[in-house]
C-alpha cells in the first residue's frame, strides 16, 4: 500500500515537472500562433447560448468552421422567408464561430446592406417613417459587418472591395451622414484592396473614383489620374477621362477642356457625347469643374441650338432619401 | 565471474524497436478485424453529401461554387477529427481489457517482453490505423475537392469571360479559388488532426493502465478533450492573474489545470487552414514537437504505472 502511495506521489510529481516545463513553450507557441491569426478568438457567451449546447461542444471541441457551415445554412432560411432581424443575428453567429472566412462578412453584408434595404424600400407594409429607418439601418449595419470583416481579414481584397463599392454606391449613401467622408472611406477601402496585391486590375480606377468626389483632395486624385492615365490605354476609361480633364481644370482655370476632349474622342461630337454624360451622371456625385464651359464650347463649334443645350435637359437629381419613402404603401 | 540468469538473457534478446513493431503490427491487424474501416463509407457519403451544399441564392456572382469548396473542407476536416479522435480513444482504451480478457495479455508478459515495448507497441499500433484512416479520408477529400475545384473555376472562369474581364483579371479570379481548393495548407491541416488524436491515444492509454473499465477510459478521456480545449485560458489565468488582483489561490488553481491537463487547442490551426491561412512549417515542427512530447510522457507514465501492475 505504501508503495503504492509512493509511486503515486512519484507520479505526480512527475505530472507537475512535465506540465512546467512545457509550460512557457506552449504559452510562447499559442501567442505565435494568435498573433499570426492561426488560431480563431475565443467564444464568447452570447455565441455559445444562441448555437446550443450541442454545437458548443463541438464548436469547442476545434470544430468551429464545421458549425459555422451549419449555422450559415439557417441564414438561407431566413433571406428566404425575409426575417431580416432574425438573418442578422444568425449573422453574427456565424462570423463569431468563423471570424476568418470572408465568405461570411461579404454575404452577410450583401444580405443587409442590399437585400433587407431593399425589401423595406419596395415591400415591407410598415409606414414611410419605419420603413426610412430599417433601410438606412440594415445599410449602415452591413457597411459595419464588412468593416468588422476587414478588421479580421486584412488580407481579403474582396471583403476591402466591397466596402469600397458599398460607400460609393448612388443608391445607398443617402443612408449615411456625411458623403465626403463615405467617398474618404471608400478610397481607403480600395487602396487596402489594391495593397493586397491580388485584387483585379479595375479596383486602381475604383479608388481614383473615390478619391476625385473626395472635396479638398483634388490635387491628390489628379495626380492619380494622370499616373492611372500614363500606365496605357486599358486605363483611359470614359469616367477616367473626363476626371482627368476635369481634375485638370480644377487646377488650373485656364486648361482648355474642350480642345483636350476633341482630342481624346477624335471629333467634337464624340467630344460632346462624353462630356455630356458626365454632366448628365448627377447620381453619381462626380466634380464637374470646366465641364459647363466646355460643353457650351462644343456646342457652339457644331451649332446645336442654345435651347437644346444639354446643359438644359433634365438630368437626376443626386438621390433624395425622403424622395423614395413619401408614402405609406 | 558469476553468470548471468537465464531468463535476464532472454530479456535483453532483440531489439526495443522489433519488439515494437511486431506488438503494433499485430495490434493494427486486430484493430483492422474489428471492421473500423466501414467508417469510411459514412466518411464518403459525408463527403457526397457536402457537394450538395451549394447555395445558390446565397451568395453573389463572384463567388458563387467557392462556398462549396469550403464545405466541403470543413466537412472532411470536422469528420476526420471526430473520427480520429473517436477512434484513438476509443481503440486504445479497449485495447488493454481486451487482451485481459483474451488471456493475450498473460502469453505476450509471461514472454521476455518489458512492459514498456508492450505499451509502446500498443499506442503505436493505435496510431498506424490512425495514420491509415486519415490517409484514406485524405485521399477521399483531395479526390473529392480536386474534382469540384476544376467545376467551380471552370464555371467561374466563363463568367469573367462573358464579363469581358481580361487575362490579368482571369489569373486574379483562379488563383483565389484555387486557393480553396486542395493546398498543402490543408495536408498541413490534416497533420494536425493526426497529432491531436495521438496525444489523444497516449492520453487514452495512460488512464487506461489505472482505470477499472473501458467505459471509465473512454468517458474520462473525452471529459479531458474538451476540457484540454480551455487549458490555454486556465494557463493565461495563472500568469495574469496577478494583473487581475487575483489571489495567489485563483493562480494555484490555473496552475494545477495549465499543469495537469493538455493544450488542444494548439492544434485548432485546423480552422484557419480549411480558410485558406497559409500555415508555416516551423509551426508545423513546433506542433509535431508538442505531440511527441505528450506521446513520450504520457507512454513513459503509463509504464510506470503498468510497471508493477498484477493480473
Amino acid at each position: 500500500m505504501q508503495r503504492r502511495w509512493h509511486k503515486l506521489m512519484i507520479l505526480a510529481l512527475a505530472l507537475s515537472v512535465f506540465g512546467a516545463a512545457r509550460l512557457g513553450f506552449e504559452a510562447e507557441l499559442h501567442q505565435s500562433l494568435r498573433e499570426a491569426n492561426l488560431l480563431p478568438t475565443p467564444l464568447s457567451t452570447t455565441t455559445r447560448e444562441k448555437i446550443g449546447q450541442t454545437s458548443s461542444a463541438v464548436a469547442l471541441g476545434g470544430l468551429r468552421t464545421l458549425v459555422a457551415t451549419f449555422v450559415n445554412l439557417r441564414t438561407v432560411g431566413q433571406f428566404e422567408t425575409r426575417r431580416w432581424a432574425d438573418l442578422a443575428e444568425t449573422l453574427e453567429t456565424v462570423v463569431a464561430l468563423a471570424p476568418r472566412t470572408g465568405f461570411y462578412w461579404e454575404t452577410g453584408s450583401w444580405h443587409l446592406a442590399y437585400n433587407a434595404a431593399a425589401y423595406y424600400l419596395h415591400d415591407s407594409e410598415l409606414p414611410a417613417l419605419r420603413r426610412k429607418e430599417a433601410w438606412r439601418s440594415f445599410i449602415q449595419h452591413g457597411r459595419t459587418l464588412l468593416e468588422r470583416g476587414t478588421q479580421h481579414n486584412p488580407d481579403d481584397w474582396r471583403l476591402w472591395s466591397n466596402l469600397g463599392f458599398l460607400l460609393t454606391d448612388a443608391n445607398k449613401i443617402a443612408a449615411f451622414n456625411d458623403p465626403n467622408e463615405c467617398f474618404a472611406s471608400a478610397e481607403v477601402a480600395y487602396t487596402r484592396a489594391v495593397n493586397t496585391g491580388r485584387a483585379l486590375p479595375y479596383l486602381r480606377r475604383s479608388r481614383l473614383y473615390a478619391l476625385a468626389r473626395v472635396q479638398g483632395r483634388e490635387a491628390e486624385a489628379l495626380a492619380m489620374a494622370r499616373a492611372l492615365y500614363a500606365e496605357g490605354s486599358h486605363n483611359r476609361t470614359p469616367t477616367l477621362l473626363v476626371l482627368l480633364m476635369v481634375l485638370e481644370s480644377h487646377a488650373d482655370p485656364n486648361f482648355d477642356l474642350a480642345s483636350r476632349a476633341i482630342q481624346e474622342c477624335g471629333s467634337p461630337s464624340e467630344a460632346l457625347k462624353l462630356l455630356g454624360n458626365h454632366w448628365r451622371r448627377t447620381r453619381d456625385r462626380y466634380p464637374v469643374f470646366g465641364i459647363p464651359l466646355a460643353i457650351r464650347k462644343l456646342e457652339t463649334q457644331l451649332n446645336v441650338p442654345a435651347d437644346q443645350s444639354i446643359l438644359l435637359q433634365p438630368a437626376a437629381a443626386p438621390p433624395q432619401v425622403d424622395d423614395w419613402f413619401q408614402s405609406d404603401r | 565471474m558469476p553468470l548471468a540468469p537465464p531468463h535476464a538473457e532472454a530479456t535483453t534478446r532483440g531489439s526495443h524497436l522489433g519488439r515494437i513493431r511486431v506488438i503494433a503490427a499485430h495490434t493494427f491487424t486486430h484493430l483492422v478485424r474489428m471492421k473500423v474501416f466501414y467508417f469510411l463509407a459514412v466518411f464518403a457519403a459525408m463527403i457526397i453529401a457536402s457537394n450538395a451544399f451549394e447555395l445558390p441564392h446565397h451568395a453573389t456572382p463572384e463567388t458563387m461554387g467557392v462556398n462549396v469548396l469550403r464545405a466541403i473542407k470543413s466537412w472532411s476536416l470536422g469528420a476526420m477529427t471526430l473520427f480520429s479522435v473517436v477512434m484513438a480513444v476509443v481503440a486504445t482504451a479497449l485495447l488493454i481489457p481486451r487482451d485481459v480478457e483474451d488471456r493475450t495479455l498473460y502469453t505476450i508478459l509471461a514472454k521476455p517482453v518489458p512492459r514498456v515495448d508492450y505499451l509502446a507497441g500498443k499506442l503505436c499500433g493505435v496510431l498506424l490505423l490512425l495514420a491509415v484512416s486519415l490517409l484514406a479520408m485524405d485521399l477521399l477529400m483531395v479526390a473529392v475537392l480536386h474534382w469540384r475545384t476544376a467545376m467551380v473555376a471552370a464555371d467561374q472562369i466563363q463568367m469573367a469571360k462573358q464579363l469581358g474581364w481580361n487575362a490579368q483579371a482571369i489569373d486574379s479570379l483562379r488563383s483565389d479559388v484555387l486557393a480553396q481548393g486542395p493546398t498543402a495548407t490543408l495536408q498541413t491541416a490534416v497533420l494536425a488532426v493526426f497529432l491531436r488524436a495521438a496525444v489523444m491515444a497516449a492520453l487514452a492509454l495512460f488512464i487506461s493502465t489505472f482505470s477499472t473499465s473501458t467505459l471509465f477510459t473512454t468517458v474520462i478521456t473525452f471529459l479531458i478533450y474538451f476540457i484540454g480545449h480551455f487549458q490555454a485560458d486556465a494557463r493565461d489565468w495563472y500568469l495574469h492573474a496577478g494583473q487581475l488582483g487575483q489571489g495567489w489561490l485563483a493562480r494555484s488553481a490555473g496552475l494545477l489545470l495549465a499543469m495537469v491537463l493538455p493544450d488542444l487547442q494548439l492544434f485548432d490551426v485546423i480552422d484557419a487552414a480549411i480558410e485558406g491561412v497559409t500555415i508555416p512549417l516551423w509551426i508545423n515542427a513546433k506542433l509535431c514537437l508538442v505531440a511527441l512530447y505528450y506521446a513520450v510522457f504520457f507512454t513513459l507514465a503509463s509504464w510506470w504505472v503498468f510497471s508493477d501492475k498484477e493480473f
